[in-house]
């Protein structure tokens, strides 16, 4: 058990220090920015306790937001995706959302790729609001979350294969 | 207290979620000058609509006291612009004219005697052969009073004649009622010789004890000038709908006792 988390701790901290070190650098056409670290929330067993989830958001939402500098909207985003994740489960993978193991193995595709893509497009949706917070940049926000959606969820789908197949 | 306990525990998540949102946005507000200004904004819409809403509830029931407020207000502006017409005109002194509101509680336009019956009499100031007119022009004359109530002969009563004048030319007429549509009466006594046109406004001739001069009464809208007796027929569309009166106002020119006395002599 203490094994398992010591695991956990050690993965949280590898994406993040991808995501403050590289990630963080990476601006593609000026204003693309792929979040992996949602890949902690994504992989976060549903057997382990929801407010310590809860909490785990907050303190990555918190330290992605130091390092970004934009002073809490990665937390809000984060702590309302870990908060909201249990009835994305459930619309994901219907009855079969109270697998006690891993997320990611022995479920069908399209319910994964569902799962992904809410997690994702509510943490964009959120984000990018709140970033711009007026409502003339209308399609401004929307271009945003579209074009990061896309970016992040291929980046955060390769690493998740590269993970499942080690 | 166990209830309150369990109820925290079980809801646990959605207060340690909204706690954190709460520390979050209030980073947000305190480090970043675009959210500061935008919740500021929206506070101020927040705080302006919901003073709105309240102060148009307020209104509404202050209504009838607001209602009472403005016809005091109207009273007093129409005992001003009467009094002023009539200095100019006829060169008299201030204070000839007092006016008393007073709410019409009956009312006929459908006979050929029509009469008005008015919530104010002797107590009210109302007293015999005083002018009636409302904002829009002339309503009638009070035929009798009791204490509390006053009746008024209306113009649509074919009894009564009123004097009038064409308020272009000043020619001078009468106005009566032919007893047919309350909303048409006639002008008599214009010569053929004077210019008329259809739209002339018609106003009060000033020449009685009951009327100012220059109080409205209606325009002209048909007239017919085949009459052999060598005066226009016309016909006046009256500027007061007589269906709907509701408040009026009696006047009273206080010098009608030192003309009355001269005409005496």
């Amino acid at each position: 058990m203490i094994r398992e988390q010591l695991r956990n701790i050690f993965f949280y901290t590898i994406i993040l220090v991808f995501q403050l070190f590289v990630f963080n650098h990476i601006n593609l056409v000026g204003f693309i920015t792929p979040f992996i670290y949602l890949i902690i929330f994504i992989h976060y067993k549903t057997s382990y306790n929801k407010t310590t989830l809860i909490f785990l958001g907050f303190i990555v939402g918190i330290i992605v937001d130091l390092s970004m500098q934009t002073y809490g909207s990665h937390t809000f985003a984060t702590i309302t995706i870990c908060y909201l994740r249990t009835w994305i489960e459930k619309y994901s993978f219907g009855v079969n959302s109270n697998l006690p193991s891993a997320m990611i193995n022995g479920t069908q595709l399209i319910n994964r790729l569902r799962f992904f893509g809410l997690i994702i497009f509510i943490h964009s949706l959120i984000y990018y609001s709140l970033v711009f917070f007026n409502i003339e940049l209308f399609w401004t926000i929307v271009l945003n979350i579209i074009i990061n959606s896309i970016i992040t969820f291929i980046v955060i789908w390769l690493i998740s294969q590269l993970i499942s197949n080690k | 207290m166990q209830s309150i306990i369990n109820s925290i525990v079980k809801n646990r998540n959605l207060i340690l979620y909204l706690t954190l949102s709460i520390i979050s946005f209030n980073s947000l507000y305190t480090n970043s000058s675009v959210h500061y200004n935008g919740i500021g904004k929206i506070a101020t819409y927040l705080s302006g609509k919901s003073s709105f809403f309240s102060s148009s509830i307020d209104s509404y029931f202050n209504l009838k006291e607001k209602n009472k407020k403005l016809i005091d207000e109207n009273l007093k502006l129409k005992e001003i612009e009467l009094e002023y017409k009539n200095q100019i005109v006829e060169n008299k002194s201030f204070n000839s004219i007092s006016i008393i509101n007073a709410n019409v509680i009956f009312n006929s336009i459908n006979k050929s005697k029509n009469i008005m019956v008015i919530d104010k009499g002797t107590n009210g100031g109302v007293d015999e052969e005083m002018g009636v007119i409302s904002s829009k022009g002339v309503i009638g004359i009070i035929k009798s009073v009791t204490e509390n109530y006053a009746s008024i002969i209306s113009l649509l009563n074919t009894d009564l004649k009123v004097n009038a004048i064409l308020k272009n030319s000043s020619t001078i007429g009468s106005i009566t009622w032919d007893g047919l549509n309350p909303k048409i009466l006639k002008l008599n006594d214009i010569p053929l010789s004077s210019s008329i046109k259809i739209g002339d406004t018609i106003v009060t001739g000033g020449m009685s004890f009951y009327f100012t001069k220059g109080i409205p009464i209606g325009t002209i809208s048909n007239y017919d000038n085949s009459s052999l007796e060598g005066y226009y027929e016309i016909d006046i569309s009256v500027f007061n709908d007589f269906s709907s009166i509701s408040n009026i106002y009696v006047i009273e020119r206080t010098d009608n006792d030192e003309i009355k006395i001269l005409l005496n002599d």
